[in-house]
C-alpha cells in the first residue's frame, strides 16, 4: 500500500469535497474519522481503493472519501464488493453500512461473504435502529424497545452479529465504537491488513432515534488481555456473553477466495475461443453420452 | 424417393436410454455431414417421468424441429399413447417388442424391435437398448452407421469389450426392421467444405461471451440456464477469467455489477424467476451506468411455472421490469448461430452505451442442439468502454457529452475516482435532486441509446422486403418462420419476416417501413397475452394479428405456413 518515494498521506487527504449529511453528534462521524486515520496509517492509494456501501445513513459514507466508491442498493454492498475484489484483486476493498442494511435485508449475503473469505473489510456502523427511515427497530434492536413500528415494545430477540460472523467462518471478527476512535482506527488497520474477510461491528449511536451513547460508554469493556484470538470456541463464548466487548474476538488465517481463483487461473492451461470451438466440431465428433466439449 | 430431411422422435421413461439415443443420433448425423436440429421435452423431476427427444436431420439446411414425425421410436406404452398423434401419414413406428402394444390399424408401418431382449443377449444388461434403437432407426432411414461406430470406439477407447458389445447391438438393431430397411431413406448430405459445429443455444452463448472478452461470470443454478454457469466454470479460467456460483440471483448480478465497476466484462445467466429477483439491480445498473450482460433463458411462467418448457413471456419484464424508468437494451437471438453473435453484440452494446443488456432466449433455443456454421472469430469485434483517459479536463463521471455517453473511471486509474450511485446525481456524481438535473440526467440516460434504434443494431430478415403478408416476431420463432416463408415464397406468395433482434429500443421506423405494403401482419409468439403484439400496437403504425400461444412448445414451420395460407385466402 505505501510507497517509499511519495510522502505519506494524512487523514485529511482522504476527505472528499462532499460534507457528511449526518446529524450533529452522529456516531458515524467518529467511524469516518477512524477510517480516514486508518487509511492514512496504511497510506492507501485512493485511486486503488474502493469503498462499497448499501443504503442508509451510514451507507452515504463513500461519498465523503476521496477513493473510488460504489453506493449500491439496500443490502447489496457485500456481493458488489466481492465482484470488485474478484475482478481486480490488486484493489483494496472496504464495505460499509448499517445494521439494517447488513443484517436485515442484506443478511443473506453476510455468511457467504464470510465463508468464502474474499479479502474485503466489512465495517458495520451499528446503532441498533433504522435512522434514515426515522427510528424503526432493526435486527440488532433490544427486545422490548419501543419504536414507531413496535409501539408496544419489540417482541423479537436481537441478532448477535459477532456470533453470526464467527459461525459463518469470518477470519477476523472485532468490535469497536465510534466514541473510541483511537481503538477503532487500530481495529480498522488490523482488519484491512488481515488477508481475508474481516468484520468489524462499530457501535455508532444514533443521536436522533436511539441515543445510547452515554449508556454504551458505560457498558463497553475491553477484550481481556489474555483472550486467545485463535480460540474459536472462546471467541464464540465472548460473543455470546452479552455486553459490549471491544477489541478483536477472533482471528484465523485461511487462503482467500481471490488467491484461490488466482491459483486456479494459473494452473489452468491457457486456451482461447478458437480452441474451444474446435471441441464442438461436427466432423471431429464428440464423446457419446457426455456433455459436448 | 429419398427425403431431404427426416424427423425422428424417441420417447419413453426418463432414464431408459431415450436421451442417450437422441444424443448419439444427433452427433453421428453431424459427423456424417448432415444438418441437425433437436427438440426435447423432459420432466422437471430428476428421475422418472415421460421424456422425448426429437432429432431432425437434413441433407440441406433445416430451420425447425418439424411437426410430422417420420419415425417414432417407443420405448414404452406411454410413449405410444403420448406421441402417435404426431406421426406423419406414412410415419413408421419402431417399438420395444416387450413393453409396447400397437393398435392393429398401424401394423403395416409398425415394427417391433427387441430392444430390451437383444441388449441383454449381447451386453448382458439392458444398457445397450439405446444402441439397438439407434441401429433400427439407421436401417430404416438408410443412415450409414460408420460415424456411430467411430463415436462408440472413441467413447470406449479403453474398454474394448464394451465397444464391441455396443457395435454388435447397433448392427443387431439395424437387422430388426429388415423389411422396412431404406423405406424412409434420407438423401446423402450435400457435400460441404465449410467447417460446422454442433452445439446448443446455451453453449453458443457461453462461447460468444468468451469471444466477446468475458472476464467475470456470477451465476445461480436455474433451469434452463444452468449449463452456461457450468460450462463457463470449466472453461473461463483457461482465458484468465473467473466464474462463481453465488448465493442467489441478486448476489449474482450484484457481483457482476461490482466486477464491471472494477473494469471487467461481466455477465450472469438466469431464467424468469431469477430475472425477477434482479429487477432492482437492473435499475441500479441503468442509473449508475454500469455495463453488464444478463442472459435470460425464458421458461414457462408465471411463478415457478413450467421449468422445463419453453415460453417467451419475459419480454415485458426484460423491457420494463423494475421501478422508475431505467434504460436497458434487450436483444433476442434468432437461432443457435445467432446466440453466439447476439452475445458478442450484447457485450459491445453494454460497453459502448454503459447499460445493462438482457439477452432473451428460451428453453427451446437454449437447450436444442443444432449444426451451425462455425462462427468466424476473426469477425468478432470487441468494443471497449469510454474511460477516464478519453475525457479532457476536469473529470466528471456523468458528464453530459454529445453522444450522452460519459467517461467511466476504473479503479486503478489516477484521477478517475467517483462514487457510482443509484441516487439521482449531477455530472460529478454527487447526489442532486433539482428538477432540472433530474430531467437532464433521465434525458441523457435514454438519449444515449438512440443509435440502437437508428441503424446501430442488426436485425434478422427473410423473404420479401415489403411483403403483402408480413410476419414480425422475436427470438427463437425465427427458425420456423424462415422455413414457412421460404416455402410460401417459392410458391409465389409475397411474404416476408422481419425480426428485430434489438427489441429495446425498438426499431420503429424499420418496422413501419417493412409493414408499409402489408395487407396482413402476423405476430407469432409463445406467450399468453401477446406481449410483442401489444408493444407493436403501442409503438407502430400498422394493424396486426396476434398469434400468441402458451402451450409450452415451440412453433413448427407447418404452424406458421398454415397461418400464411390463411392470410393468403
Amino acid at each position: 500500500m505505501s510507497t517509499a518515494e511519495t510522502p505519506k498521506r494524512k487523514p485529511n487527504d482522504f476527505k472528499s469535497d462532499l460534507k457528511p449529511i449526518w446529524c450533529p453528534g452522529c456516531g458515524d462521524f467518529g467511524v469516518l474519522a477512524s477510517l480516514y486515520r486508518a487509511f492514512a496509517q496504511l497510506d492507501v492509494d485512493p485511486a486503488r481503493t474502493v469503498i462499497v456501501s448499501g443504503i442508509g445513513c451510514s451507507s452515504r459514507l463513500p461519498g465523503f472519501v476521496s477513493t473510488y466508491g460504489v453506493h449500491t442498493l439496500h443490502g447489496r454492498a457485500l456481493p458488489v464488493a466481492m465482484g470488485v475484489k474478484l475482478a481486480n484483486p490488486e484493489l483494496t476493498v472496504v464495505a460499509v453500512g448499517g445494521d439494517g442494511d447488513g443484517f436485515a435485508i442484506g443478511a443473506g449475503h453476510f455468511p457467504h461473504a464470510a465463508r468464502r473469505n474474499v479479502d474485503i473489510t466489512y465495517l458495520v456502523m451499528d446503532n441498533e435502529i433504522y435512522g434514515l427511515t426515522k427510528g424503526q427497530v432493526s435486527p440488532t434492536s433490544l427486545t422490548e424497545q419501543k419504536a414507531p413500528s413496535t409501539p408496544w415494545g419489540n417482541l423479537e430477540t436481537p441478532l448477535n452479529t459477532l456470533a453470526f460472523a464467527i459461525a459463518s467462518g469470518a477470519g477476523f471478527v472485532a468490535r469497536g465504537a465510534s466514541f473510541n476512535t483511537k481503538a477503532l482506527t487500530e481495529l480498522i488497520v488490523q482488519a484491512m491488513e488481515h488477508p481475508g474477510f474481516s468484520y468489524i461491528d462499530a457501535l455508532s449511536p444514533c443521536v436522533m432515534f436511539n441515543n445510547t451513547q452515554d449508556e454504551w460508554k458505560e457498558l463497553v469493556t475491553d477484550v481481556a488481555p489474555d483472550h486467545d484470538i485463535a480460540d474459536k470456541v472462546g471467541a464464540f463464548d465472548l460473543a455470546l456473553k452479552g455486553g459490549f466487548t471491544l477489541g478483536i474476538l477472533y482471528k484465523e488465517l485461511r487462503p482467500t477466495l481471490d488467491e484461490k481463483y488466482r491459483h486456479l487461473v494459473e494452473r489452468t492451461p491457457d486456451s482461447d475461443i478458437d480452441a474451444m470451438l474446435d471441441a464442438f466440431s461436427a466432423r471431429k465428433g464428440v464423446a457419446i453420452g457426455k456433455p459436448l466439449a | 424417393m429419398e427425403r431431404n430431411s427426416v424427423v425422428i422422435r424417441l420417447a419413453g421413461e426418463s432414464g431408459e436410454g431415450v436421451i442417450s439415443s437422441g444424443d448419439i443420433l444427433t452427433q453421428a448425423a453431424a459427423r456424417g455431414g448432415y444438418y441437425t436440429q433437436t427438440f426435447r421435452t423432459y420432466p422437471a423431476e430428476i428421475k422418472g417421468g415421460p421424456c422425448m427427444y426429437q432429432v431432425r436431420m437434413g441433407a440441406e439446411r433445416i430451420y425447425s424441429h418439424g411437426r410430422h414425425v417420420d419415425l417414432l421410436v417407443c420405448f414404452n406404452q406411454e410413449a405410444w399413447d403420448l406421441h402417435h398423434d404426431a406421426l406423419a401419414d406414412d410415419g413408421v413406428i419402431l417399438y420395444d417388442s416387450i413393453a409396447v402394444e400397437i393398435p392393429d390399424e398401424y401394423r403395416d408401418r409398425a415394427r417391433p424391435v427387441r430392444m430390451e431382449q437383444l441388449a441383454k443377449e449381447i451386453g448382458g444388461s439392458s444398457r445397450a437398448k439405446n444402441m439397438v434403437a439407434v441401429g433400427a432407426v439407421s436401417g430404416v432411414i438408410n443412415f450409414d452407421t460408420t460415424p456411430i461406430q467411430e463415436l462408440v470406439l472413441r467413447r470406449y477407447a479403453h474398454k474394448t469389450g464394451v465397444a464391441d458389445a455396443n457395435i454388435a447391438a447397433l448392427n443387431a438393431g439395424a437387422d430388426e426392421a429388415d423389411d422396412l430397411r431404406g423405406s424412409r431413406a434420407i438423401a446423402a448430405p450435400v457435400e460441404v467444405q465449410e467447417d460446422r459445429v454442433l452445439m446448443s443455444g446455451n453453449q453458443a452463448i457461453a462461447l460468444g461471451a468468451v469471444a466477446a472478452g468475458l472476464d467475470y461470470f456470477g451465476g445461480y443454478p436455474i433451469t434452463p440456464a444452468s449449463d452456461i454457469l457450468e460450462w463457463l466454470s470449466a472453461k473461463l479460467p483457461a482465458t484468465g477469467g473467473i466464474t462463481i456460483q453465488c448465493e442467489d440471483e441478486i448476489a449474482s448480478l450484484a457481483s457482476v455489477i461490482g466486477a464491471s465497476y472494477a473494469g471487467a466484462k461481466a455477465a450472469t445467466a438466469t431464467s424468469g424467476p431469477g430475472l425477477s429477483l434482479m429487477s432492482e439491480l437492473l435499475g441500479y445498473a441503468g442509473t449508475a451506468e454500469i455495463p453488464c450482460v444478463i442472459i435470460d433463458a425464458q421458461r414457462g411462467g408465471p411463478s415457478t411455472g413450467l421449468p422445463t418448457k419453453t415460453e417467451q413471456s419475459d419480454l415485458n419484464h426484460a423491457l420494463y421490469g423494475g421501478h422508475g424508468e431505467a434504460p436497458r437494451v434487450v436483444i433476442a437471438p434468432t437461432s443457435v448461430e445467432d446466440c453466439f453473435w447476439a452475445t458478442v453484440d450484447a457485450f459491445n452494446y453494454a460497453e459502448k452505451y454503459q447499460v445493462p443488456v438482457i439477452i432473451l432466449t428460451d428453453q427451446g433455443l437454449a437447450t436444442r442442439m443444432e449444426v451451425i456454421h462455425r462462427p468466424d472469430t476473426s469477425k468478432v469485434e470487441r468494443v471497449e468502454r469510454k474511460t477516464r483517459k478519453d475525457a479532457a479536463g476536469e473529470y466528471r463521471r456523468y458528464e453530459l457529452t454529445a453522444d450522452s455517453v460519459s467517461p467511466m473511471g476504473i479503479p486503478g486509474e489516477e484521477g478517475g475516482q467517483y462514487v457510482a450511485t443509484g441516487i439521482e446525481h449531477d455530472e460529478v456524481g454527487h447526489p442532486a435532486y433539482t428538477p432540472a438535473n433530474h430531467v437532464a440526467m433521465q434525458t441523457k440516460r435514454w438519449a444515449k441509446l438512440a443509435p440502437l434504434s437508428n441503424g446501430d443494431a442488426r436485425h434478422a430478415h427473410v423473404g420479401d422486403e415489403r411483403p403483402e403478408i408480413a410476419i414480425i416476431g422475436f427470438g427463437s420463432t425465427f427458425g420456423p418462420v424462415q422455413e414457412a416463408v421460404l416455402k410460401a415464397q417459392a410458391e409465389g406468395l409475397s411474404v416476408g419476416a422481419f425480426y428485430p433482434r434489438v427489441l429495446g429500443p425498438l426499431p420503429v421506423e424499420s418496422l413501419n417501413a417493412f409493414a408499409a405494403n402489408a395487407a396482413t401482419v402476423l405476430v407469432p409468439e409463445v406467450n399468453f397475452t401477446g406481449q410483442l403484439a401489444r408493444l407493436l400496437k403501442a409503438e407502430c403504425d400498422f394493424p396486426l394479428e396476434s398469434h400468441a400461444k402458451c402451450d409450452g412448445l415451440p412453433f413448427t414451420g407447418e404452424d406458421i405456413y398454415e397461418k400464411i395460407q390463411e392470410a393468403a385466402r
